[in-house]
């Protein structure tokens, strides 16, 4: 029963498209989130502030040449846009993975994590040991005689149940660390107000949305409790498909007044809830498209419906 | 045979699975971080109604100056800055890592202004304060610490 509920979970057949439309969106996204990425400055920091986390601690010290950063940085963009593309792919998703983790944890060793970027890195690392290249890649396309198997297959759902569930439970993570360190009382009026305007002095939100959110104390309540709640709702959405739809937006919804009145942009988080779109529903409406120009045609000949009716096959 | 590749497979995911999900519960269950996984302990603590912070004020001709994380020191943010900043003072020695991080917190901001155009004023000095402020709402962000308590002071090593 449990076995047969596992593989149901994990391993429902899907397609190689899926995936691959997956790791299209999904390395597409976090090459432009992390365009900006610059981790050169780190190099001008002084070495009191190294207090290294995870595996950075197998270092001796920061690291000091710019340059070599420089063209980490460069690799690591360049890896992200050649996964996209599926080309070379199997070392570009390697490569992307081991210098994600390298580039976007070396900041968190100066002091404090930031909980933006540990998502990312665990997306990559699961993509990387995904078969998400066998479909709608460059390599497939150059090299035709090389084709694997490409029917559906439980390989190319898990890796996307993986990354869905490892998102949901940073999530319910943030839910259960509110009530293990600040218990109930974290959801009251006054403990969401001093967050909001405590913020205002301690970070630069790009509006005085928190400054006039918190004066009404029923809007504080609420959002404290709404909070915990749709944090929490994380791990049931897991199963129930319904909730999941109002927990993802309750999340976005959240995320998004973080950002407004907070200052604090989960701008990588985007690529999260792009795992849940039904990106092979899109794809295969647009191929559709592309392939009948009846249908193409289709939308214009609605509009023109006061007008005489094209031709079959005529465009315009 | 095929069977056979199959089922490794599926025993095979299904370990990757079980790692992964055991690392990111693990730090779920006991509020460690362990990064890219993590407890994810963000805003979780009760925030007293009376915020106490660091800030860094810079001292030029003109007096002193508030400056900021990410426009004055970067690559560090105001929330990094502060947190390091806080955690160097309660370390082992505080008070001289506390003077060398003021010193290259001074040669960061140099490196800054000096790319700025116009460049602002040189830092004869930077104060890190402990600061206060009894929150209330209405409060813009803008208001002066209703407290102010200095922790450590560099001054500029070419005596300007």
């Amino acid at each position: 029963m449990i076995l047969r509920g596992w593989r149901r979970y994990w391993f429902t057949p899907e397609t190689a498209e899926y995936l691959a439309l997956i790791r299209l969106v999904c390395y597409g996204l976090l090459f432009l989130i992390y365009l900006p990425l610059d981790d050169r400055g780190w190099t001008q920091v002084s070495r009191v502030f190294w207090m290294p986390i995870s595996a950075f601690r197998i270092l001796s010290g920061p690291p000091r040449d710019p340059a070599l950063i420089g063209i980490l940085q460069i690799l690591w963009k360049v890896s992200l846009l050649t996964s996209a593309l599926g080309l070379v792919s199997r070392c570009s998703m390697a490569l992307a993975a081991a210098l994600g983790f390298f580039l976007l944890g070396l900041p968190n060793c100066f002091g404090k994590i930031h909980h933006i970027d540990g998502f990312p890195v665990l997306l990559l690392l699961v993509l990387a040991l995904s078969r998400a290249s066998d479909a709608l890649s460059l390599d497939r396309a150059w090299r035709p005689k090389r084709k694997p198997n490409t029917g559906p297959s439980a390989g190319y759902g898990s890796p996307v149940r993986l990354a869905q569930t490892l998102f949901l439970l940073v999530f319910f993570a943030a839910g259960v660390s509110k009530l293990r360190n600040g218990g109930l009382a974290w959801m009251t009026a006054d403990n969401m107000r001093a967050i909001w305007l405590g913020e205002l002095f301690t970070h630069t939100p790009p509006t005085a949305l928190g400054a006039w959110l918190s004066k009404p104390a029923w809007l504080s309540q609420f959002a404290a409790v709404a909070t915990v709640l749709v944090e929490l709702s994380a791990l049931p959405a897991l199963f129930v498909r319904r909730l999941r739809v109002l927990t993802l937006v309750g999340l976005l919804v959240m995320q998004v007044f973080i950002a407004l009145m907070l200052g604090v942009y989960f701008t990588p988080h985007l690529v999260g809830y792009a795992l849940f779109l039904p990106w092979e529903r899109y794809y295969s409406r647009s191929a559709a498209a592309r392939r009948s120009p009846r249908h193409r045609c289709a939308p214009r000949l609605r509009r023109r419906a006061h007008g005489p009716p094209r031709p079959a096959g005529e465009c315009g | 045979m095929e069977g056979q590749k199959n089922s490794f497979r599926w025993r095979l995911a299904s370990l990757a699975i079980v790692g992964l999900l055991a690392a990111a519960g693990f730090d779920i269950v006991t509020g460690l971080e362990h990064w890219p996984f993590g407890s994810y302990p963000m805003y979780s603590l009760l925030y007293p109604q009376q915020l106490s912070w660091l800030r860094l004020y810079g001292v030029t001709n003109r007096g002193e100056i508030l400056l900021r994380g990410e426009r004055d020191f970067a690559p560090f943010d105001e929330a990094r800055l502060t947190v390091a900043l806080e955690r160097l003072a309660r370390a082992p020695g505080g008070d001289q890592k506390l003077d060398q991080a003021l010193r290259n917190l001074m040669r960061l901001h140099g490196r800054l202004e000096a790319r700025r155009s116009p460049a602002g004023p040189p830092l004869r000095a930077l104060r890190l304060y402990a600061v206060r402020w009894v929150l209330r709402p209405g409060f813009e962000g803008s208001e002066s610490p209703q407290e102010r308590t200095l922790v450590a002071e560099v001054t500029d090593e070419a005596g300007r």
